[in-house]
Parts: structure tokens; sequence; C-alpha cells
């Protein structure tokens, strides 16, 4: 076959001609060949396609801590009854040969450091307690998935007994993700204010201070290094994470052995000051998960009995009962997570910090309440809009208390903290968010209350309808809470919490999700229940 | 344009691309249609000074979906349905080079569940034409060459984040097609074509995500690039067309919707489907053409198993003659 290319010549005129037309200038070697088209398009596209690659871990600043705070071995705890709950022997002197041994392996260590070495190094210098919370957000995404329905319309539930199963265990929904962050921050502070209480009992110098051969790759921090800082925070993080987030184990494994092996090469840590703080991480550990077994948490789901029931008691009161508006309908989330333990609140707390009564599902006032709904899902601006997306924390995010964890974290590194105030930061804010949590909860199940899409199936919403009652809102509930731990940590935030503990709480309006009288209340409940931490936080030996 | 766009962020937005893709190159056949005399198709190019324009509308639907490989229906969606209206241009530079644009507005639904739908104006996408080669085969048909490079670009700050109820990706793309097609002067019509684009990151209103397996810190999403062929063939003779067509997409990685999730911006939607073309003149209009397109999803991952239908008019003006022709 004889190929002809007539036009070539045409074409090659008609496009210099366009490209003039179009004031381009384009290097006329370019335009020798017909195919020029799709050399055009390749340069163009080249444009498209930089910059794709998107960081997948937080960037974090480095930072040398304001206070190597010595004192934390005496702030309060929470669980423990205090420091010396965990025994912790003497380490060697530094003359024992043994400990000579162990600087030695770090000189060799350092010597030989791999690129994959160097770049673990960098990731935990940003500090741990930041790393293993960014960590917990992964999870909880990861795990935050409801199961899907069988055939015959009924739900699977996930099962800890046998986590990998079809649907995994946990599905990490916003309840079980507050009292996760929680557990993990709490172990995680107890356990450092542990270390430092022997840290300051030992004094045991860091490897890059005893030994001039071995370099500091990571800024220094001030303190003793027996026991390990990092090593503590792996051994517990580990040990809390595989509690509640078991099929990742692997993962978590992994991480705790980098962060262990970063601090020694960094010359922060010795292997004994290794052992000796893996050894805290999980004694603490222990003491926590035995918490986490009683603390009300297994029987949370409630069974068929307790969801009819709760559907009685409101038709019995005269209301209408909310419903799942799932398909197919799907049982109550968590029905009994308003009785889980609390950090700071009593269960009576919990029945003092009980919201009023929303209006009443026929009354008056609960159709002016439904109107507000629709006006403001039917005329939503752009921005709202936004709002709605940027607060939606639904399936596979962090949910709405790892969001908030989120917003704590530039105020944590900007402040320059020690790393214990930085466990003790997560650990109250999460402390608020779980009893928010808790809180929220109790008033949910106890009213029962119906949502607008419910009473109102005109009503649409603009993200997913969380499959549990509207009163209180648990984006307001959770938002207000830590918008005030986090002020009374941050005073210099506070208004910024203030606002984004408003925007989020507005944005579950716009979205359709809930009356007015949710939000208001919410937030009014939330910050009452973050005020205990904060009592808590005014008198524990930290300020 | 018939070439940017194959990608579209939801499962039920894919198949209003697609149709999308095909108006396009039908667009190209309309606009040819008047040239009788010569051969036909893709190869043809609009000539020089005409202007061919209207508007379609496309009805897409999908019941079930493949959640990553599974097929499954939801109860919290029950159908979608996605209705677009398109207005069209195509304009002759010369007799070898085209220009075109697509200004799509869109809404959609959702017939179960509780979930609003969104509505507005999508991504409007040009495209320059140009016909590089055409050459005889024997006395009665001819093989022509074009290529095709497209951009496209959002309208409106629509979200991504609402699949699959979101008008689209929110993705500024480009692409470049190559297409071959054969027309034989008894209207023994094949053509084979086949792009690849790329697409921009995209913004969310959030400062993480989860998709393929991890939790990103950023509110900034890689767009995996999409490559697609489709191959087609039929008769088309004296403005009038019946063409059977068979095409793919393939995204070029992302991540499959999670059990039980909503399907995310970047997720690797892939499908395959048939289509069929009619083009027939109207009786006494000369220059108007009636369209219509269907299409039906015949396998995928991470998109609705949509049936589309695309119907319109498409009238060419001839400036050549101190303005329009009629």
């Amino acid at each position: 076959m004889t190929t002809t290319m007539i036009p070539k010549k045409k074409t090659k005129r008609t496009i210099l001609k366009l490209l003039r037309l179009l004031k381009l200038r384009t290097p006329l070697s370019l335009l020798k060949r017909p195919e020029m088209s799709a050399l055009l398009g390749l340069a163009l596209v080249a444009l498209a396609g930089c910059g794709k690659t998107i960081r997948s871990t937080e960037t974090l600043t480095l930072y040398s801590a304001v206070s190597a705070d010595a004192k934390a071995g005496t702030w309060s705890m929470i669980v423990l009854t205090g420091p010396t709950q965990v025994a912790l022997a003497a380490p060697a002197l530094a003359s024992d040969p043994g400990y000579q041994a162990e600087l030695v392996a770090i000189e060799s260590a350092q010597a030989a450091i791999t690129p994959d070495q160097q770049a673990a190094v960098q990731y935990w210098a940003a500090g741990g307690a930041l790393r293993w919370n960014e960590e917990l957000r992964q999870l909880v995404a990861r795990q935050d998935l409801p199961p899907s329905p069988n055939a015959d319309g009924s739900y699977p539930a996930p099962n800890a007994a046998n986590p990998f199963a079809n649907p995994q265990f946990p599905f990490s929904n916003p309840p079980y993700a507050a009292r996760a962050y929680s557990y993990v921050s709490v172990a995680q502070y107890e356990a450092l204010k542990v270390a430092w209480y022997y840290k300051y009992q030992y004094n045991r110098a860091a490897p890059f201070k005893s030994d001039s051969k071995i370099k500091a790759l990571m800024p220094d921090n001030q303190v003793p290094s027996f026991p390990s800082e990092d090593a503590v925070e792996a051994g517990v993080n580990a040990v809390m994470l595989k509690l509640l987030f078991p099929t990742n184990a692997t993962e978590i494994d992994a991480l705790a052995a980098q962060q262990q092996q970063a601090a020694m090469i960094a010359g922060r840590a010795t292997a004994s000051d290794i052992a000796a703080g893996l050894s805290i991480g999980q004694a603490v550990a222990a003491i926590l998960s035995a918490r986490a077994a009683t603390d009300g948490f297994k029987a949370a789901s409630g069974n068929s009995a307790i969801w009819s029931q709760l559907a009685a008691t409101a038709t019995a009161k005269g209301e209408v009962p909310w419903i799942s508006q799932d398909g197919p309908p799907r049982p109550p989330m968590l029905p009994l997570f308003g009785a889980v333990k609390t950090w700071m609140m009593q269960p009576s707390d919990i029945i003092n910090e009980r919201p009023a009564p929303p209006p009443g599902t026929h009354s008056l006032a609960m159709s002016g309440e439904l109107g507000e709904v629709r006006n403001a899902v039917n005329n939503i601006s752009s921005d709202q809009l936004a709002t709605v997306y940027k607060w939606a924390d639904g399936v596979s995010t962090p949910t709405p208390p790892g969001h908030w964890d989120f917003i704590a974290v530039p105020y944590i590194t900007g402040a320059l903290m020690s790393e214990v105030r930085v466990a003790r930061t997560f650990a109250l804010l999460n402390m608020a968010l779980h009893d928010a949590g808790v809180a929220c909860w109790d008033a949910k199940y106890l009213y029962f209350n119906p949502r607008p899409s419910q009473l109102d199936p005109s009503i649409k919403t603009w993200t997913g309808l969380p499959n549990f009652p509207a009163y209180v809102s648990g984006h307001s509930d959770f938002s207000a809470a830590a918008a005030d731990v986090l002020g009374y940590l941050f005073p210099s935030g506070a208004s910024y919490f203030d606002s984004q503990a408003k925007e989020a709480a507005m944005s579950r309006l716009y979205g359709g999700i809930h009356y007015p009288s949710d939000i208001s209340a919410g937030l009014t409940q939330g910050k009452r229940v973050g005020e205990y931490t904060v009592r808590f936080a005014r008198t524990d030996g930290a300020n | 344009m018939g070439s940017g766009f194959k990608i579209v962020p939801d499962p039920k937005l894919s198949v209003s691309s697609l149709k999308l893709v095909l108006l396009a190159v039908m667009l190209t056949a309309a606009s040819s249609s008047e040239l009788h005399g010569q051969t036909t198709e893709d190869g043809i190019m609009l000539s020089k000074l005409k202007y061919c324009t209207g508007v379609f509308y496309t009805y897409d639907k999908w019941d079930h979906y493949w959640e990553g490989p599974l097929y499954r229906s939801n109860g919290n969606i029950g159908a979608i349905t996605t209705r677009t209206i398109s207005y069209i241009g195509n304009y002759g530079l010369t007799d070898h080079i085209n220009l075109l644009i697509t200004v799509p507005h869109v809404s959609t639904s959702a017939s179960q569940g509780v979930l609003h739908g969104q509505s507005g104006w999508q991504d409007s996408s040009f495209a320059v034409k140009a016909k590089l080669a055409s050459v005889p085969i024997g006395r009665m048909g001819a093989l022509r060459a074009i290529a095709v490079v497209s951009g496209s670009i959002p309208m409106t700050k629509y979200t991504p984040d609402d699949a699959p109820l979101s008008l689209g990706t929110q993705s500024k793309q480009i692409s470049g097609r190559g297409t071959l097609n054969y027309l034989r002067r008894n209207g023994v019509y094949l053509n084979g074509s086949s792009a690849y684009t790329w697409r921009g990151n995209v913004q969310l209103d959030r400062p993480s995500y989860y998709t393929n397996g991890q939790l990103y810190f950023s509110d900034e999403v890689a767009m995996p690039n999409v490559f697609d062929y489709s191959v087609g063939g039929g008769y088309r003779k004296n403005d009038t067309t019946l063409v059977v067509s068979y095409s793919q997409h393939q995204t070029r990685g992302g991540g499959d919707i999670r059990p039980q999730d909503a399907p995310f911006v970047s997720n690797r939607m892939n499908d395959s489907k048939i289509g069929g073309t009619i083009t027939i003149p109207l009786p006494r209009v000369h220059d108007l053409q009636y369209w219509v397109i269907l299409n039906h999803t015949l396998n995928g991952r991470n998109v609705g198993e949509s049936n589309t239908i695309t119907t319109g008019m498409l009238y060419t003006f001839d400036f050549r003659r101190n303005g329009s022709k009629r």
C-alpha cells in the first residue's frame, strides 16, 4: 500500500497559521512533522501532570523543647496511682562494660546508617507522640467503614474475637474513635510521666553526651536517657493500637520497631535505655487495657430487645421515635455508649449534664425547626456547602475527634513542648472528646429523637446521614469540648477554636443533618463537659 | 472535545462523559454531513468558515455499580440519574483545523435514601482538531488520520467530594487523541480512536482523605491519568448514520471504592461499553440533523452500570457567504 501523505504540507501550513493566530511561539522544528499535534499535546500534558505526588505523612517541623519538664514525674496521674506503680530497677553505671558496648554499638550504627534509617530518624525526630497520633488517625480512618448489608437485609457485626472476618473489627465510628483516641493518649501520657519520674531519679546522660563519637541526629530534648521516651512510646502505642485496631498489627509493630531503632541510631538511647522504656510502655498499656476491658464498651451495641425498647419508650412519651434511614435499615450505632466509663466525669455527672428535652416531635417548635432546616438546605451557599464537606468527617475519615487532634497539631508544635507535655495535650484533649461522646450518646438514646429527614422526607442531606438519633449533635458536642480544652491550653488560639467549633456545628444544619436545637444544646453540653477536663488540668501540677 | 473527556469523577458521570466523547466524535461527523461529494465521518473536517452547533440532552441512569470488583446495588442511593444539557460548537478554522467547544450543565439525583442531588455548570472543554492525512484506498474509499488536542476546565467550584452525586472531578485535564477511519462511498464506515488524558490534582475542602490503602494528610488529591479507546463501524451516507461502537476507559491508577463507602474522586474508574449512533437529516431543513446516541455499560470497576441516551440537533452555519447560509 502506498501511503501518499498528500495533505501533509497543507496541514503544516494551516497549523502554523493557527499558531500564529493564537500567538503561540513554538519552535519551528516542532512543526516540521504532521505529528506535531501529538507533540504539542504531550507538552501541554507535561504541564498538567506535574506535581502529582502528594505526601502521605503529616508535615511537621523539627524543634527543640523550651523546657524538659523535669518535674513531669510528679504531675497528677489519671489512671495509675503514681509513677512507682510501675517499677524500674536502676541502670548500669556509665563505666559498666556492658553499657560501654552499647555506646560502641551506636557508633557503629551511625557509621553504617542507611538512607532508609536516615529517613526514619527524620520522621521520628518531629516527635513520637505527634507521629503516633498521626498513625492513630490513619488507623481510625482505615477502619471507619460500616458493615455492608447481608442479602436478607440484615447487617453482620464486627467481632473483636475474629477481627479479620468480614466485616473487620472494629468499625471505628465516632464513638469508637473517641474512645480509642482517649485510651491511646492517656496510656501514653501516664507512661511518659512514669518515664520522666525514673529519668530524673537515675539521671543517665544521653549517649551523645557521654560519648563524643556519637552524634545527635535528632534535636536535643535535654532529658536523661534512661528509660528512653521513644521506647516508652513505642511500647505503649504498640500494645494499645493492636488492642484497638488488631488487624493492623503488622504495620503497628513495624512502626514501633522503627521508632526504637531511630532513637538508637540518633544517639538518643542505648539498648538498655530502650529495653527499660519498652517495659514501662508495655506495663502501663496493660493497666489501660484492663480498664478498657471493663469500661462498658463491649455491651455498647445492645441487642434487638434494647433497640425495640428505645423506640417503645419514645412512643410511650407521645413522641415519634427515631428510625434508621439507611437502606436497608441498620441497627442504631452503639446505643449503650452513653454508659461507657468516662475519664473526668462520674456517672452522676453524665446525668447532671443531660440537656433538657428537645422540642416534641409534634410541637409547633419542632415544625419551626424543620422549616429552618429546609430553608438552610434549600438555600445553601457555595461557602456553606464547602463547610459541609470540610466537616463531614463521615465514613473513611479520622472522625470529628480526629479532626480536632489535627487542629491541635500546629499549636502543639508551635509551643515547643517537651514530649511529655505533648502527650499531656493529646490526653487532655482526647479525654474531653471521649467524655463528650459519652454524654452526647447518653442524650441521643435517652431522647431517641428523629432526624429532620425522617420527620420531613422532603429534606435531603448534602452529606451522609449518621445512623443514630439527632439530639444532641455529636459534631457540636465534640467540637465544643475540644475547643474548650484547647482554648485553655493555647489561649492565643481560643477564639479560633471557638469559631471552628461553631463552624463544625453549623455545618450540620447547612447539611440537613441537624436541627438548630441539636446544635445549640450540643455546643452547650460539649463546653460543660470540656470544663471537667480543664478543671483537672488547672491543678495537675503541669502549670 | 471528543478527546478530553473520558474521565469522570463518579460512576454515574462516567457515562455522561463518555457520551460527550462520542458526541464530540459525532459532532465532527455531523459537520461533514453536508459534504456528500467527499468521503465523510471523522476523517472529514468541517470545512473552512462553517460553524456547526446545537444543544444535546443526555439522560444517564444506573442502579447497580461495581464497588471495586464487586457488582452490587445500594439501598442508600437506589438509582443515580444524571441529566446533562450541553451546548456544542465546532468551527472550521480551515479545512484541516477545527475548533470545538462543549459547555455542559449537569444535574444529579438519587432515587432512594436521603442524599441531596447536585446541579450546576460542570467542565467546559475546548479542542483543536487537525486532519493529518488522507489516503485514498482504491477508488471508492479513503483512510484518514486525525489528531485532537483538548483541554477541559471546571466552570464552577462544584464539589468533587460528594460522589456519586458530584457533578464532576473538578480536575483540569489535557488530552491527546488519535483517530483513524475508513469510509467508502457506499457508506461502509470503520473508525478507531484512542486518547490519553492527563488530569491535574484536585483540591478538597477537607484536610485529609483516605484512599488506596492510606490516609493522606493533605487536601490535595493526585488524579491518575486515563487511557481510552473505541472502535466502531456501520453505515454513513448522505447525512444518515447508523454506527455501533465498543469503547473502554482505563484509569491508570487510583484505589477501589471501599466496602459500603462512597466513591472517591481519584478512584480507579474503568469501564467497557457498547453504543450506537443514529443521525437523521430532517426533511426539507437543509443542514439540520437529528441525533440519537445510546450507550450501555458492559463491565466496569468503581463505576455505575449505566445506560445512557443522548439526543439533540445540530445546525451548520456557513460564514463564507456573508453570514448565515440560510
